[in-house]
């Protein structure tokens, strides 16, 4: 994979590579350069199959973490391209020219995460969400716990205790 | 309701047509994957009852369920899982601070009774708690708090045993966030400290860096935190849930942590202090120890005024006079104390109950009494030689030391006994024939074989890093003396020390035995109360227990209603004993005056 990590730090000046494994490597590409890069990789050098595109929420950082994850299944090498893009008003190009099944993995992060891809087709339409309110839930700052307790109800009967204060209940509940 | 809500549940029929994208295979079972997460599992033996997998639940799917009665370290109640909600994330096992709880591969569940489906793993029988697949917490993998404490900084060996410098340093402020991080807050520790103080809460003040509260939490209970937080026994670090998988938190080194860190003249305005009501009425506390002083202090904030009659020149008994500096400095035992003389505490120095003044004259002149006297007369092991004058008592000997007085110290010396007081007076003589000698000589020996040592195990490891040598198991028979000193202890082989009705029995051997050379012979095998300020008349109206403590209440008062005891001298001992005694008999005390009567003293 030595080749290509080289051409792609010439061509789209890459950086912090990781070789994971003999097959697989990550790099980090600019925003700008991403698509170009991607769709390079495709139409010039064997990377013809879309694995996975998907975030991380870099809340500390203000910043997310895109993932493009594509396959090369001549040679059988993977090449993961790590793009950070703003965490406020989080937009990306979109990429569903290259691959028919990009536009779904793009509606999902809207959805998930809030990041927009203008023009992808359908990307507003609600994905497995409906009717869905709150925040983006797979955005860090979104309470899971709150949001449980306040949407859901308990089955009746439910009831839990404290083990500190069980405790002092049996074990010394005069003091 | 829109129209979309309404057709919703028709889009399903669009597929009738459709083969099905399922398989049906009614003959062969399909497992779930080796490490599948399927439905619980819980070892109950080893679950603690910590309810932390309640607590990092992101579905609110566990409830903690009584199980058994609560015991120290372990809640009693076991988590009750809802699988209405449960998602299989698997947080709940990965956080587990004993491992117990597991998830099987199992993953097929069919029953006609939704509330089935509430169940708690391990006490409800399940088909699939003998199933080894599943999903485990991989080992060295990751965790999510941290296993190990942050190490505290002590002086080196070298560096310590020549002087009574306080050796260990102290957390700084990045180490104390680090360590109070390390929290599940699950409370468990609160039931097994005797003044059961809010440890987790105050531990949660320092993760957020209020001082102010957190020495608040402290005095709720505790009005010794910077004494504490040095030499408390922490009986509460032994039953710390994070203690299971790895370091327990280090509470003492916490608490200490916030005292050391809010400054003396600010105590009464965080406290809430600068003024405190009077009610007019005078209670009279024997003895500054921690059960007098902690007495002193609830008292004083209830409004009492009063009065405590210390024997000595200075204040706070056994951790002034038994502790040495080099645990115990004493500015911290002063910060502690002059903040409790601040609230309105009177105290008379030098001053003996039975010889300056008696207990009867007390009665009269104050509305109640409390007596937190303690055990200090050092006793004998009775041995031949043991009269010598070269014999001595461990606690007298510390108590000259605190004093500075001038104490003899020989450069061979062997110390009978093997609790804190025994290595308290071990590491204080070895720092003095490090001083005059320039070497450390000392033998110290007890009857109880070394994984039995009454004493603290990091008291033992400092003596044998400050070169003296701990060499348990040993029964002492005699002291050789010539030409009036002695030059050593006989001892024998000691096997055992109780019989197998737990009796005190000690089993030795006596063809093993071995002769400890020393010039000097030091007696640390316990202490026992001196009851000598109580007059003979008095005595007769005490009732006494079977050996021969006097028999109190929960309110630590005594068959004279009018007369409270409290500290070593009833339980314990140790500090926190003393402390939390203090603290219920101010409470039994306020009652009495205001004359509640409660159940009489058994
Ligand atoms: S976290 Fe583990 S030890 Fe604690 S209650 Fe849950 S199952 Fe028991
Ligand atoms: S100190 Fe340990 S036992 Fe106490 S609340 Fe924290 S984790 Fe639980």
């Amino acid at each position: 994979m030595v080749e290509i990590l080289k051409e792609l730090e010439e061509r789209f000046q890459v950086s912090d590579l990781v070789q994971q494994k003999d097959h697989l490597a990550f790099v980090s590409v600019d925003k700008n350069k991403a698509i170009p890069m991607i769709t390079w990789l495709k139409d010039q050098a064997g990377y013809t199959s879309l694995t996975l595109i998907t975030a991380v929420d870099w809340l500390e950082d203000g910043k997310f973490q895109l993932t493009y994850m594509i396959n090369n299944p001549k040679n059988k090498t993977q090449i993961a391209a790590r793009v950070m893009i703003d965490r406020e008003n989080a937009t990306m190009e979109s990429a569903h020219h290259l691959w028919e099944s990009v536009r779904i993995y793009q509606r999902e992060l809207k959805e998930m995460f809030g990041i927009d891809f203008p023009g992808s087709p359908g990307v507003d339409e609600s994905f497995i969400l409906e009717g869905w309110v709150d925040i983006p839930p797979y955005r860090r700052d979104f309470d899971t716990k709150k949001y449980s307790e306040e949407t859901y109800f308990p089955r009746p009967g439910r009831q839990s205790n404290d083990p500190a204060e069980y405790m002092k209940s049996k074990m010394y509940p005069n003091e | 309701m829109s129209i979309k809500d309404l057709l919703t549940p028709f889009t399903a029929w669009k597929r009738i047509t459709k083969d099905p994208v399922t398989i049906r295979d009614p003959f062969n079972d399909r497992p779930g994957a080796e490490r599948y997460r399927g439905f619980h599992k819980n070892d109950v033996n080893k679950c603690i009852g910590c309810g932390t997998c309640e607590d990092i639940c992101e579905n609110e799917a566990i409830d903690m369920v009584p199980f058994k009665d609560p015991i120290s370290g372990d809640s009693g109640l076991r988590p009750r899982l809802d699988y209405g909600r449960c998602c299989w994330c698997a947080l709940c096992v990965d956080v587990c601070t004993t491992n117990s709880l597991t998830l099987s591969n199992e993953y097929t569940w069919v029953t006609v009774d939704p509330e089935d489906f509430r169940y708690t793993p391990g006490v409800d029988k399940k088909a699939w708690d003998d199933n080894e697949k599943g999903w485990k917490k991989p080992e060295g993998n990751y965790e999510f708090y941290n296993i190990n404490r942050v190490e505290m900084h002590h002086l080196h060996p070298e560096d310590r045993d020549k002087s009574f410098v306080e050796m260990v340093k102290g957390y700084s402020r990045e180490q104390a966030i680090a360590e109070a991080d390390r929290c599940v807050e699950c409370g468990i520790c609160t039931a097994t400290c005797p003044a059961h103080m809010g440890i987790p809460e105050y531990i949660k003040a320092v993760r957020h860096e209020d001082m102010e509260e957190g020495l608040r939490i402290l005095y709720e209970t505790n009005p010794l935190p910077e004494i504490c937080g040095r030499i408390c026994t922490h009986k509460c670090e032994t039953v710390c849930s994070i203690g299971h998988k790895g370091d327990p938190l280090s509470i003492r080194w916490l608490k200490r942590y916030i005292a050391d860190n809010v400054s003396s003249d600010k105590y009464k305005e965080i406290l809430n202090t600068i003024d405190l009501s009077n009610n007019h009425k005078k209670v009279a506390i024997i003895g500054s120890g921690p059960a007098g002083l902690s007495a002193a202090h609830y008292l004083a904030l209830m409004g009492y005024q009063c009065t405590i009659f210390e024997q000595y020149e200075k204040a706070g008994g056994m951790m002034r006079y038994g502790i040495p500096e080099y645990r115990l400095p004493y500015d911290s035992i002063d910060k502690d104390i002059d903040y409790i003389l601040s609230l309105g505490v009177d105290i008379k120095y030098n001053a003996r109950i039975g010889i300056d003044i008696t207990l009867e004259q007390l009665n009269k002149d104050y509305d109640a009494v409390f007596a937190g006297t303690g055990l200090h007369l050092g006793r004998s092991t009775g041995i031949p030689g043991s009269d010598n004058e070269h014999v001595y008592y461990a606690t007298d000997l510390l108590r000259q030391i605190t004093a500075g007085e001038e104490i003899e110290v020989t450069d061979q010396i062997v110390v009978i006994g093997g609790g804190n007081v025994a290595m308290d007076i071990t590491r204080s003589l070895a720092r003095m024939q490090n001083q005059k000698f320039g070497k450390v000589n000392i033998i110290t020996t007890a009857l109880e074989r070394e994984k039995n040592l009454p004493a603290d195990l990091e008291e033992v490891v400092e003596s044998r890093e400050e070169g003296a040598v701990i060499n348990p198991g040993w029964a002492p028979q005699s002291i050789e003396i010539e030409n009036g000193r002695p030059v050593g202890l006989h001892v024998i082989k000691c096997n055992s020390l109780f019989d197998d009705s737990g009796r005190f029995n000690p089993q030795c051997d006596i063809t093993k035995k071995e002769f400890f050379r020393g010039s000097m012979i030091v007696q640390s095998i316990g202490q026992g109360m001196d009851l000598s300020y109580v007059s003979e008349d008095f005595k007769k109206d005490l009732e006494f227990g079977p050996r021969g403590r006097v028999q109190t209440n929960a309110h630590f008062q005594t068959s004279v209603k009018w007369f409270f005891m409290g500290g070593d001298i009833i339980e314990g001992p140790d500090v926190i004993h003393g402390i939390a005694n203090g603290h219920k008999a101010a409470i039994g005390i306020d009652n009495y005056i205001q004359g509640i009567d409660f159940a009489p003293a058994k």
